[in-house]
């Protein structure tokens, strides 16, 4: 992903091709956009003037913002998915690394037995898990709660296994020179590992954060309660039960959409690599 | 993709090898590492897939597991009429999303791998999509596919305008298009991923191989046939099976936009699953559904695995 | 060497899950759940004699949008005023999803979770899965009456012959007309002696089409999953059995020729279809908003109608020439969880629930429902001064009621959402013709019967 690009002599295109692809790109730009433009017009007009089809500028109006958050409590799912979604990242990368850490640079029994156990399960889809993980949630007594949202999510095979890739590549003299120096291999995991693997725990935090906060049937399964919803699923109820109020539905979904997109905004690099590297699109 | 011995190891010496030999101190100090995630992956996975198999084999209602029924309800799957309607949707949205999200990102990343102005920010906004939330892009295009929506508007005012019969067919409330609208969907979401990993792939093919086709008169459509198609193929064989999953799984994007309706015309195997399961409390069911699912990806992969070698080059020294 | 390795990988497995599954319980508390969540319910060992003065929390459980809500919570607080030795907290769904996440909390087994009361659809699914308490006995001892509710409608609530809900009210299908729109087209206005051709003719004058073939006003709205009205008008029946079925009747003649009517209806542009219907934000709406002249619905709709001053009235549903009046007698039921465990004070609660001057009476001086209770109906709290004008024709319909509309058994809801609707909708959506169709989902609904072990 690193950005060699070796642009092509511009010679090679003619000029009438190279008009066609720029109109070919822009229409596709168009589409690509259209939805979240309509979503953005839609969320800013009262209800009447998608049925008639008239938005006049001096109509703006951010009362469907505000109606929103008075009908639903999206400020409350709000902070659900924040929390989720935070704690989820920083929680799982922390003991990925851990558990990489151990597999990629100490030496134990088992060792190389566990790992392809770990990594076998990338093979199972989450469906088979899902129905025994609602059951063990229930039992542990947390079904509706923040944590039945957070823990499950806490483990990751993928994880764990970019993380101990990564940390193969790392120079084991370091950790040599580390342990003469009498530093534990904790001390080495936060002080010498854990600051040398920034880019790839930045990139796998945010396809973490943004998995996690677009996460639908998961939590679908495990809240019923609208304290304990999260965005995706707020919004999905929205639908059932406003369907016609398609002003408050944008409001809605722009609401929900917005913090990964200013992520996004502000971290694209991190963003397309996180996403590319544990190659998962978003699901 | 990733090199399984890195340098670092091949640099060690041997005296210093002998520092790592197995000790019983370091070994405690490892399983203390691998502690929370190995105890999280006991309870939610190793756990769970083992008592998704023993659920299967039970006839489970809501206040729980009514009696052990062995195969049956594997067997009653294949006689389930429903599951295959299920099925056959999920093959369909295989069979289009897959080739056509490969194309169109393909295509993309080919643009984009010239020398054209704004390439990142095209970039930028043909990846957005694959970042957005899926229930509000979901609720975006039920209103832009319903039959009253701003499409529809469109279609028909260009068919007044060019007196022409056109007409945008009920894509939601018709068992006919319903399926054609979650892959209209699914393709606005991904096509930017596939897009991403394409023109990495791009990237890393060689200028002086296109040069040396040039030189031989290679038309355009020859160079990428002969030159960017084989040398790519590694990067559309991991794109093919990494969609192909993805598809198998679908199920917010129909949830969402349709239900899985009208008359269940686009309702995919996962939704099959949650219905079972958290509708009709036929846990065990529902459990068989999800191994089936498992054993059918699993033997796709294998099968492709075997398949790649006809097609997939991988650079050999 | 290796496996022995994976011999101490798998012990190893298997002595975390021993640590996790001892460890599990108390990693429960930090729980981020307000409601429904006590503690104290988890230690049943106290068997709370010291709890005197504190009042016993219930858990009552219901479906609702919000305004609905704030319905159910002054019912709740008038309870509380009389019995100050209750308290009741809400649990409160939408009903898309009310049901999953109710058979969820069951399937839970936590008595500190579970409902006390519950609204619940069908009873007898979830009467024979176990998690509700048979009322029998309660009723006998304390002398309940249940000859007040109308004919046919405890059956729905009954499984096996034992009563285990009360039906809050009754579904009571009427047809609803827009005065202004009759005015305008010049079409008489409904009433008891409409048949089916009646309303044909009526229809084809109410509905307004564009240039381009278009209805731009629709004669009628109806919710696809209405049609046991017609069906069963006609003589028709979608089993031959409703508490144990032994054969699928919808492709009986009468029955084929009901759905045919109103597949027509809609073929022909008079009635909505029902994915229109749906996307334009259902019956009320549509009415609301002038954009069908009629619609056939239960009671719930009236004080939206009459909250926006609609010019309305209702009629009874027109009969086919030589049908008979049919009403589903139906309506969700208050239950009592088996798990619960206040289950005195829930029956205190139900009782008070369905009485005259209780529950009842408030929900229908509300005008919320049409009551399950006949005392209910024939009382001040329905008989008001509110439009409808035409209460009669309510209560006509409420008197033709009985089953017919739906399976009294636990696969019901599974057989209709997975064989019968499905077929259903492909003909609400003009792509199936009822006469084909009909036999081949019966063949389905016969195959799942007999799957499922039915007849019994």
């Amino acid at each position: 992903m690193e950005s060699t690009s070796h642009h092509r002599s511009p010679t090679e295109m003619s000029l009438p091709t190279r008009y066609a692809l720029y109109a070919v790109l822009i229409l596709g730009s168009v589409i690509m956009l259209a939805p979240f433009f309509l979503m953005l017009l839609v969320s800013l007009f009262p209800g009447e003037a998608l049925l008639t089809r008239q938005f006049a500028l001096n109509q703006i109006t951010l009362n469907n913002y505000a109606e929103t958050f008075s009908v639903v409590p999206f400020g409350r799912y709000f902070v659900n998915s924040t929390v989720t979604a935070v704690t989820v990242t920083v929680v799982q990368i922390l003991i990925s690394s851990l558990a990489a850490f151990a597999f990629a640079r100490l030496r134990f029994r088992g060792r190389e037995p566990i790992f392809l156990l770990y990594l076998a399960t990338l093979m199972i889809p989450a469906q088979v898990t899902l129905i025994p993980n609602f059951l063990i949630i229930t039992r542990l007594h947390i079904y509706d709660t923040l944590l039945a949202l957070i823990i499950p999510g806490l483990f990751s095979a993928l994880s764990t296994f970019l993380l101990r890739q990564y940390f193969r590549s790392i120079p084991m003299d370091l950790d040599e020179a580390a342990r003469i120096d009498g530093a534990s291999s904790l001390r080495i995991w936060w002080q010498v590992i854990l600051p040398l693997s920034w880019p790839v725990m930045a990139a796998l935090g945010i396809f973490t954060f943004q998995a996690t906060w677009n996460d639908f049937l998961w939590p679908l399964v495990v809240t019923s309660s609208d304290t304990v919803r999260t965005i995706p699923i707020g919004l999905s109820y929205f639908v059932g039960q406003y369907s016609t109020a398609w002003n408050l539905l944008m409001a809605g979904s722009v609401i929900a959409l917005l913090p990964v997109l200013v992520i996004y905004m502000f971290a694209q690099k991190s963003f397309v690599q996180g996403i590319t590297l544990t190659g998962l699109g978003g699901r | 993709m990733t090199s399984e011995t890195a340098p670092a190891e091949l640099v060690r010496s041997k005296e210093k090898r002998n520092l790592f030999r197995w000790r019983p101190d370091q070994q405690w100090e490892a399983y203390l590492f691998i502690a929370p995630s190995l105890i999280g992956f006991t309870v939610f996975v190793f756990l769970a897939v083992a008592a998704s198999l023993g659920i299967s084999a039970l006839n489970w209602g809501l206040s729980g597991p009514k009696g052990f029924v062995g195969l049956e309800n594997y067997i009653q799957l294949l006689r389930d009429r429903v599951f295959w309607k299920a099925f056959g949707n999920t093959v369909f949205y295989i069979v289009t999303i897959v080739p056509l999200q490969l194309a169109i990102g393909l295509a993309i990343a080919v643009a984009l791998n010239t020398a054209i102005r704004a390439r990142d920010t095209f970039r930028m906004v043909y990846f957005l999509p694959v970042v957005t939330t899926i229930v509000a892009g979901a609720i975006v295009f039920r209103l832009i596919l319903s039959k009253t929506g701003p499409l529809a508007g469109l279609v028909n005012g260009l068919g007044d305008l060019l007196n022409l019969p056109l007409a945008m067919p009920d894509m939601l409330g018709s068992t006919k298009y319903s399926k054609w609208s979650v892959v209209i969907l699914t393709l606005w979401k991904n096509v930017g991923f596939t897009m991403v990993v394409y023109l990495a792939a791009l990237q890393g093919v060689p200028q002086e191989l296109y040069d040396a086709a040039h030189v031989d008169g290679a038309s355009g459509w020859q160079r990428f046939r002969n030159v960017t198609w084989p040398l790519i193929s590694p990067t559309t064989f991991f794109l093919f099976i990494l969609q192909t999953i993805g598809a198998f799984q679908l199920f917010t994007e129909p949830f969402v936009m349709t239900r899985g309706g009208p008359a269940q015309s686009s309702m995919p195997v996962v939704q099959y699953i949650y219905d079972n399961a958290f509708r009709f409390t036929r846990m065990g069911k529902a459990s068989a559904i999800a191994w089936f699912l498992f054993i059918f990806i699993f033997g796709f992969t294998l099968v492709q695995n075997i398949m790649q070698r006809r097609w997939v080059h991988y650079e050999t020294e | 060497m290796r496996t022995k390795s994976l011999f101490v990988a798998l012990g190893l497995v298997l002595v975390l899950a021993l640590v996790v599954s001892a460890c599990a319980p108390p990693a429960t508390p930090v729980s981020e759940a307000p409601a429904a969540e006590q503690p104290a319910a988890e230690q049943p060992a106290a068997e709370q004699p010291v709890a005197e003065a504190e009042p016993v929390t219930i858990t009552w459980a219901f479906w609702g949008s919000p305004e609905e809500a704030a319905s159910h919570q002054t019912v709740a607080d008038a309870f509380m005023v009389e019995h100050p030795e209750i308290k009741i907290e809400v649990w409160n769904q939408p009903w898309e999803d009310y049901f999953t996440k109710i058979q969820a909390l069951w399937a839970s087994g936590d008595s500190a979770t579970i409902p006390d009361v519950a609204f619940l659809w069908p009873t007898p699914k979830y009467a024979a899965e176990g998690v509700l308490e048979n009322l029998d006995s309660y009723i006998k001892d304390a002398g309940y009456d249940l000859g007040d509710y109308w004919p046919g409608l405890l059956e729905s609530a009954s499984y096996q012959g034992s009563v285990y809900g009360f039906p809050r009210d009754i579904e009571v299908n009427v047809l609803y007309y827009n005065k202004d729109l009759f005015d305008a087209a010049g079409v008489a206005y409904p009433d008891e002696n409409w048949t089916w051709d009646d309303l044909q003719a009526a229809a084809e004058k109410l509905t307004i089409k564009d240039d381009s073939g278009n209805t731009t006003q629709y004669a009628l709205a109806m919710e696809g999953g209405k049609y046991a009205k017609w069906v069963n008008q006609n003589g028709g029946g979608i089993l031959d059995d409703y508490v144990n079925p032994s054969k699928c009747m919808m492709d009986d003649p009468k029955s084929v020729e009901a759905i045919t009517f109103f597949a027509d209806l809609m073929n022909n542009g008079y009635a909505m279809r029902d994915a229109d219907l749906s996307q334009a934000g259902g019956d009320a709406a549509v009415f609301s908003s002038d954009q069908a002249a009629m619609i056939i619905q239960n009671t719930s709709r009236v004080s939206a109608f009459n909250a926006a001053g609609k010019n309305y009235d209702v009629a009874v549903v027109p009969i086919p020439a030589g049908g008979q009046r049919w009403n589903g007698a139906g309506g969700a039921a208050w239950v009592m969880s088996s798990g619960s465990d206040n289950k005195d004070a829930a029956w205190t609660f139900l009782q008070w629930l369905q009485s005259d001057g209780g529950g009842e009476s408030l929900y229908t001086d509300r005008g919320e429902i049409f009551p399950a209770l006949q005392s209910v109906a024939e009382s001040p709290a329905f008989m008001t001064d509110q439009p409808p004008a035409n209460k009669q024709g309510i209560i006509d319909e409420a008197a033709a009621s009985g089953v017919g509309g739906f399976g009294y058994f636990p696969e019901w809801d599974e057989l209709n959402s997975s064989v019968i609707s499905p077929y259903l909708e492909s003909i609400w959506a003009g792509e199936a013709n009822p006469a084909e169709v009909l036999p081949e989902m019966c063949q389905q609904a016969n195959q799942f019967l007999a799957d499922n072990g039915y007849p019994k």
